[in-house]
């Protein structure tokens, strides 16, 4: 795939809640081997975003596509297995199964025949590299849901990570984690973009150190709308972003 | 149109009733997210106690209705919300079990207490006719019916619309915790949501009966009808499911003209349940069920609430779905157990095939009954169990195997395999049609969809001469495969017990592999699941479709076992019994198969006509005790069982601004954490 073609592209997306935009001509990419941020204040409808990138969400206009495809009327299930994953803010484990079994459900959900037990081999290559890159190898037996939320963040992004995807749309995963872990978890995500497979990752986040350090292009949505675009040097200097996301032009 | 008046006068008359029935049933499912299956019962059960007072006791109605309704509708009231209290959050397959089994309940206490003899409850007005217009006779009964019914509607309107108590519902039911916080008891909310509700119940109970008879099991399925009416409003709307309730009863009144006997009929039988079928079809992707947002989410595994570490070894508490599930330690155990369990069952399943040997003639027939009962029960176990789907249609399909068995095994049996063959096939796609009725729909819209689809079958299918032979029913002609008959009791015994443990075996396969982990996320989080790629909607049909198909064979073998088959094998009802049955065994275990088959074996027994009588309340009070024990009497040992016990020890004080003492959080090491210092 020629670089030019981002991974994941939206462009004009409106969603209506009954009066309410909460979405209004959102248009952003996701090039591969790149990490986009996603940024805005609470209710600036970043998880309505994600959620219309996963086909979770039905659109009033706008298109989605995948790898230069038109997705928009594609099932979340489709997108999935096309490629795109994503996390939850609210975590949404497997918590009856253990933290290796999650993964290994990741796999078979989202590759032809995994249900039936085909491509084993691949399946614990796969599962074992994952819980290596995320140092999760500890926690494999343990219950799902009876991680801490840090953990449960992981093992997310380990279960998104199985799925072999193009393309993941994290919803922030560093929240809940303290310092040490937010500096361990920006070298994963680097690691994850620098894999063979070059995936892009869409991050929705609210600790901005973390964006700021990751990120190579960063979208500030307000109200549904797309108020700036561009690197993170570009994104602290702009005006409109620090009055709608810190509330006025008072932070340095 | 002058002839189409007096049906629509009783159209309205019994019309009005279910609108009041819907509107008892909305009320305690928007304010305290419970769909109350028991509803009819409760009004059955208000119908009976006035029968008792009113004509046994000889008061007169002035005395009789205040103690109906000041005191023995609210009593009632009170014990149901103390029962949902503590399941508050839980699963809505456990709410739902909860409701089949206080139903299961009230209609086995009534004859205990109230005995079986035929009695009829006399209208409260009289029924003295007036002409209205030129020649509609109008009864007194039917006015005053009416009119109560419309007053009582409009006053349950004005009281969630105009006052405080409508406002603190609607808080209770959006956020508890936040309700609570800003002086709205919820309890109290609740409670009287709870009371309102029985007395509409009782008011249904005593305005329906003097013309649908005093009867336990009509009554029960009477009031079933107004949960057409209920999904129109969306299980919401008061006034919306009241004017359903009023245009069923007119719909079905005015279709009555028409039917005097055959299909038109069977339809106007079946009218309440087409109509709940389609409004489920039609208004499905608008449905949602309340209080799935103050639910307990996967979250909740963020504080892992662990009981005092001498309950750690409970491995039931999974139902609650967040990880009460103790520890790593334990989860090796209970990897080991499945081995140790696959060698009992292996063991078991020897044993089984040497029964013949030990037990002679009539008794053995009645273990093969249990068989075929444990096979089918494991249907809904697969089901219910393992992908969460509650299933009250298991036994319609049941039917569809044993009559096509019946029809097309020849006289001999010789036909049987293929008998079994298209009994299979047969059933696949009406379990695709209900499949499809509930498929955006989870827990509670698919059991009311089979419920819709079990009554259908029993009014518009099974009732046909030309399918079941009517009451008389078929008979089934024992199976002859490949030149083996199975015609002698120890010959079908085998056959069952192999067909059996071929069937665990299976299941037990596919639990433990790829197909037992989908189900599992299907379960956990179907969002999730979804997002990596997993079709919800083929997952669920295939899982359902593949539990009717088995039950179907179960059919099949049923009608070869009995060899006399009528309608009323295949009702509704055994469908719930099943399920009650499968809930007491253990829903999550094979061995709950097992247990459910013997159940029903010892209650074929000839047995003490004092113990036989009190088998069924007992059931239904196991079932509402164990409604959170996935793994039910299975798994109990005795201090499981002395812990199910303490539910008869009497309530904490209720809390009085004081929050009630909750598990302490136990916190997850940190030591893994740590790993990135």
């Amino acid at each position: 795939m020629p670089d030019d073609i981002p991974v994941l592209a939206a462009d004009g997306i409106s969603v209506n809640f009954g009066g309410l935009n909460a979405l209004d001509q959102v248009s952003m990419s996701v090039p591969g081997g790149q990490i986009v941020g996603l940024i805005g204040p609470n209710g600036a409808g970043k998880t309505t975003m994600f959620n219309v990138l996963t086909g979770l969400q039905t659109t009033t206009t706008g298109r989605v596509s995948f790898k230069g495809s038109d997705i928009s009327g594609w099932p979340t299930h489709r997108r999935g297995r096309a490629g795109i994953a994503r996390t939850f803010q609210r975590l949404a484990l497997f918590t009856r199964l253990s933290v290796q079994d999650n993964l290994v459900a990741s796999w078979e959900s989202s590759h032809a025949g995994g249900v039936f037990g085909r491509g084993r081999q691949q399946r614990q290559e796969k599962v074992r590299a994952v819980l290596e890159l995320l140092d999760l190898e500890a926690l494999a037996p343990r219950l799902a849901g009876e991680l801490s939320t840090g953990q449960g963040r992981m093992v997310e992004l380990g279960r998104a990570l199985c799925t072999d995807p193009s393309v993941l749309l994290l919803d922030e995963p560093g929240s809940g984690l303290d310092v040490v872990e937010t500096a361990a978890f920006s070298q994963v995500l680097r690691t994850v973009v620098a894999l063979p497979e070059r995936p892009g990752i869409l991050l929705v986040e609210h600790d901005m150190a973390l964006v700021m350090d990751v990120c190579s292009a960063i979208t500030v949505l307000d109200f549904g709308s797309v108020i700036a675009n561009g690197t993170p040097r570009e994104i602290r200097a702009d005006s409109l972003v620090r009055a709608a996301y810190l509330g006025d032009a008072s932070v340095a | 149109m002058s002839a189409y008046w007096p049906f629509i006068v009783i159209g309205l008359f019994t019309g009005s009733i279910y609108g009041l029935a819907a509107m008892g049933v909305v009320l305690t499912y928007k304010t305290v997210g419970v769909f109350n299956f028991a509803y009819g019962a409760v009004a059955m059960f208000c119908a009976y106690t006035y029968w008792e007072l009113h004509d046994n006791w000889h008061l007169t109605a002035w005395v009789a209705m205040p103690i109906l309704f000041l005191v023995v509708a609210p009593l009632m009231g009170i014990i149901l919300e103390a029962l949902y209290r503590p399941l508050a959050g839980l699963s809505a397959e456990v709410l739902i079990v909860v409701s089949l089994g206080i139903l299961a309940a009230l209609v086995s206490i009534v004859p205990l207490i109230y005995g079986t003899q035929d009695r009829q409850l006399q209208p409260i007005f009289p029924t003295r006719t007036f002409v209205l217009g030129s020649h509609l006779h109008v009864g007194y009964d039917q006015m005053g019916t009416l009119v109560i019914s419309l007053s009582m509607a409009a006053l349950l309107w004005a009281l969630l619309r105009r006052t405080k108590f409508g406002t603190a519902t609607r808080a209770v039911v959006d956020n508890p915790d936040l309700s609570d916080m800003i002086g709205v008891h919820g309890d109290n909310v609740r409670r009287a949501a709870w009371i309102l509700s029985s007395i509409f119940a009782a008011l249904v109970g005593i305005l329906i009966s003097p013309s649908q008879g005093l009867d336990v099991n009509e009554l029960v399925l009477v009031v079933i009808y107004c949960f057409a009416p209920a999904v129109l409003g969306r299980l919401v709307s008061l006034p919306l499911a009241y004017i359903g309730g009023l245009a069923l009863g007119i719909a079905g009144s005015v279709l009555s003209k028409f039917s005097n006997s055959g299909t038109v009929a069977n339809i106007e039988a079946a009218l309440p349940y087409l109509a709940l079928f389609a409004l489920l079809v039609i208004l499905g992707p608008r449905l949602k069920e309340v209080g799935t947002a103050t639910r307990r989410l996967g979250v909740a595994a963020v504080t892992v609430t662990r009981r005092p570490t001498r309950d750690s070894t409970r491995t039931w508490d999974v139902v609650t779905h967040h990880g009460h599930h103790g520890h790593r330690r334990q989860h090796r155990h209970h990897r080991r157990r499945f081995d140790r369990n696959l060698g009992v069952g292996l063991l078991g399943f020897a044993l089984a095939l040497l029964v013949p040997l030990a037990v002679p003639g009539p008794r053995l027939l009645i273990i093969i009954g249990g068989v075929i009962y444990a096979l089918i029960a494991l249907t809904l176990i697969v089901l219910t169990g393992w992908a969460g789907q509650i299933s009250l249609a298991q036994f319609s399909f049941v039917g569809v195997g044993a009559f096509t068995a019946g029809h097309l095994a020849g006289a001999h049996g010789q036909h049987f395999v293929f008998a079994v063959l298209i009994g299979m096939l047969l059933s696949a796609p009406l379990a695709v049609i209900v499949g499809l009725a509930s498929l955006r729909l989870s827990g509670l819209y698919l059991a009311l969809a089979t419920l819709a689809f079990a009554l259908i079958m029993d009014n518009i299918v099974f009732n046909r001469s030309d399918v079941s032979g009517g009451v008389t029913g078929i008979t089934v002609a024992r199976p002859d495969v490949f030149g083996i008959s199975f015609t002698g009791r120890a010959a079908l015994y085998e056959l069952v017990v192999v067909i059996f443990g071929l069937t665990a075996v299976a299941a037990y396969a596919l639990r433990a592999g790829p197909m037992g982990r989908r189900l599992h996320i299907l379960r956990d989080s179907p969002l999730a699941a979804s997002t990596l790629g997993v079709n919800l909607t083929v997952t669920k049909l295939v899982v359902f479709t593949g539990c009717a198909m088995v039950a179907a064979l179960g059919g099949s073998l049923y009608g070869a076992w009995s060899q006399a088959i009528t309608p009323l094998d295949f009702m509704w009802s055994v469908s719930l019994e099943l399920l009650l049955l499968v809930v007491l065994g253990g829903r999550s275990v094979i061995s709950g198969a097992v247990i459910a088959g013997a159940v029903t074996a010892v209650q074929a027994l000839p047995i003490p006509n004092e113990v036989e009588k009190i088998i069924p309340l007992t059931i239904a009070l196991g079932v509402i005790g164990l409604a959170q024990e996935p793994e039910g009497t299975a798994r109990m040992t005795v201090r499981q069982t002395l812990h199910v016990l303490t539910v008869l020890r009497p309530l904490p004080k209720r809390r009085s601004g004081s929050p009630t003492p909750v598990p302490t959080p136990v916190p997850v090491p940190m030591a893994v954490v740590e790993r990135a210092g």
